[in-house]
């Protein structure tokens, strides 16, 4: 089986390393600039579960050694058209396109672009950055990632494949009989603690110091409890707990990394992670005050990021 | 007449420096570092009103000098409490004080220790910030507003104290109903305050934002209920005219409480925005914005505490 990852950026680069380091056909679709850093320094990977620097294949056209079984996206939600574009002449009739996106809406757009057949359901949990030499930083304790089919049908024959190379790789997760509900599970967890450390610019811990953070954050969790539920896809009793009990906990020092975008000055996946969020509960009748006010401080942000005023003072 | 100033800040230094220019007596009560920097250099005022160096009278604690009659309180409201004890040494049974603080919580701890008929309603609408090097840089509002709390005729040192304003160039003074002025002040920067610490921007900023004007249209609501609860509605065009304001686009008008954070400075969380929901609630209304912005506040402050700010 034969993978392309498009980028090597901190999720992409560390998947398709460990998959590279377990033996599988792995290539990345670059830039010029990233492929001439990975041909002079490797791939470098510096992770709680082992650091390796390794040669890895490059292309910096999709149409070079294509078509390829599988598809690796990983791109962020705001440069996916141009990432459609660079991966098009990479995927041919028997291409699966697998999205590691956070959010939905990016699946609809691959959808439409290369036909329903072709794009699965993919998520990862991985808590990574890239250095500003390039190198990859992983530094969660787990590294995981999720895919499978959209319609719940039995696997096809890339994702069977895909799971055994990610399950040798050490990489966990793989396989999902049902990766919608996954999906919803994580863009639940994702928007609520990216919504709150945003609106609030805090840490979880930082935000239940406040009279009412935990009452803040309970609310926003079920407002996206709702809206997945009114898509057919609420999680249930039990990963409710997980969820609640996850953003609740006193003195935690964890933010969404969002938080970190927005105090780096860089771009930010508003739309994707939470504005579209509003819109289903929108269509679906439902109230979400808290997402509506953090979508609003998302937005004045990226208002003052454009006429380049953060990080000058306001007054 | 004799005036103590506490505090040579941004609204406390600007208006002593008129006064003084003007020929009132003047002093200033300031902490040994602000008073050696104005005892060496003089007052340095920049100001669209004009430019001045104004060598006034400081002292510091243990040297308050008086009785005076009038004390002006020119600090921020999480400074009261050592505001309250450096002044005490000057005030007597004679002496007015005038406080400048933002939001309304402080009139109760200053009423308990002074008693209410020594404690006026004050404010100012000074707007401008020290600079580096402590100088005062005004950006031309250099208004103030006192005057009885009860209603009744001002006493002859609100009556002086309006004369040597007048005298002085600085607008506003005497006002015949401080408690309106008091709260329409604070509806005002209680709107701005919540908007811009909890959306971090501009108020133009915050209208580009597809929901920013509403938002802020409803914390000026949550605000107006509040006054309004406590008998002190702002009257419409007052009101019309803070809208308009607050929802302008492009407009570069921004909260003081949000150059406080962006430079990790202490803020009046509670005067301004937690006091105001304190009343929403007592007066059983609800004010989901100003709970979110609190709560912001609150937040920042533990941050702050921990040192983690970026």
């Amino acid at each position: 089986m034969r993978i392309l990852i498009l980028g090597a950026g901190a999720i992409g680069g560390y998947v398709g390393g460990r998959l590279h380091q377990s033996g599988a056909d792995v290539t990345f679709l670059v830039r010029p600039p990233r492929r001439e850093a990975l041909q002079r320094d490797g791939l470098v990977i510096k992770s709680t579960k082992g650091d390796i620097t390794q040669k890895v294949k490059t292309v910096l056209k999709g149409a070079e050694g294509g078509p390829y079984d599988v598809v690796l996206l990983t791109c962020k939600a705001y440069d996916l058209n141009s990432a459609i574009e660079a991966i098009a002449p990479a995927v041919g009739p028997d291409t699966t396109v697998v999205p590691l996106l956070n959010g939905m809406r990016h699946i609809d757009t691959l959808a439409a672009k290369f036909g329903d057949g072709k794009v699965v359901g993919g998520l990862a949990r991985v808590g990574v950055a890239l250095s500003p030499e390039g190198a990859i930083l992983h530094t969660s304790p787990f590294a995981a990632i999720s895919f499978g089919e959209r319609d719940g049908k039995p696997a096809r024959k890339a994702l069977v494949e895909l799971d055994a190379a990610v399950k040798k790789s050490g990489v966990d997760g793989g396989l999902h009989a049902n990766i919608v509900q996954d999906l919803w599970d994580k863009w639940i967890m994702l928007c609520s603690l990216a919504t709150m450390c945003c609106l609030m610019r805090g840490t979880s811990g930082d935000i239940l110091e406040a009279d009412e953070g935990e009452a803040i954050m309970l609310e926003t969790v079920e407002e996206c409890r709702q809206v997945a539920a009114a898509a057919g896809y609420d999680p249930g009793e039990t990963g409710m707990v997980n969820v609640r009990s996850f953003l609740t906990q006193k003195g935690s020092r964890f933010a969404a990394s969002m938080l970190h975008d927005l105090e780096k000055a860089s771009m930010v996946e508003a739309d994707h992670a939470v504005g579209d969020m509003i819109a289903r509960a929108r269509k679906a009748g439902i109230a979400t005050p808290n997402l509506r006010i953090a979508y609003a401080h998302l937005q004045v942000y990226l208002a003052r990021r454009a006429r380049g005023g953060i990080g000058k003072p306001a007054l | 007449m004799k005036i103590l100033i506490l505090g040579a800040g941004a609204v406390g230094g600007y208006w002593g420096a008129r006064l003084h220019q003007a020929g009132v007596d003047v002093t200033f009560l300031l902490r040994e570092k602000r008073a050696e920097t104005v005892r060496r250099g003089g007052l340095v005022v920049k100001s669209p009103k004009g430019d001045a160096v104004v060598p006034v009278k400081v002292v510091t604690r243990g040297e308050e000098g008086g009785p005076y009659d009038v004390v002006i309180l020119a600090c921020k409201a999480y400074d009261l409490d050592s505001a309250i004890a450096a002044i005490t040494p000057a005030v007597d049974p004679d002496t007015t004080i005038v406080p400048m603080l933002n939001g309304h919580a402080h009139f109760a701890t200053l009423d308990e220790r002074f008693g209410a008929a020594r404690v006026a309603g004050g404010l100012a609408r000074i707007s401008g910030m020290l600079g580096p090097n402590g100088e005062i840089l005004n950006s031309g509002g250099s208004g103030v507003s006192f005057g009885e709390r009860d209603g009744k005729p001002a006493r002859p040192a609100l009556v002086a104290l309006d004369a040597a304003c007048k005298k002085a160039g600085i607008d506003g003074g005497l006002n015949p109903d401080i408690n309106q002025d008091l709260w329409d002040k604070w509806v005002m920067l209680g709107t701005i305050a919540t908007m811009c610490a909890a959306m971090r921007g501009t108020v133009g900023d915050i209208v580009a934002a597809a929901d920013g004007a509403a938002l802020m249209s409803e914390t000026l609501d949550e605000c107006c209920r509040v006054a309004a609860a406590n008998g002190h509605a702002p009257n419409p065009k007052v009101r019309a005219s803070l809208e308009a304001g607050l929802t302008q686009p492009g407009s570069k008008a921004v909260a003081s409480i949000l150059g406080d954070m962006e430079k990790g400075g202490a803020v009046e969380a509670r005067s301004i925005v937690g006091d105001m929901l304190a009343r929403a609630r007592k007066a059983g209304l609800a004010a989901p914005n100003l709970r979110f912005a609190y709560a912001h506040l609150q937040a920042y402050e533990a941050r702050r505490a921990r040192g983690a700010l970026k």
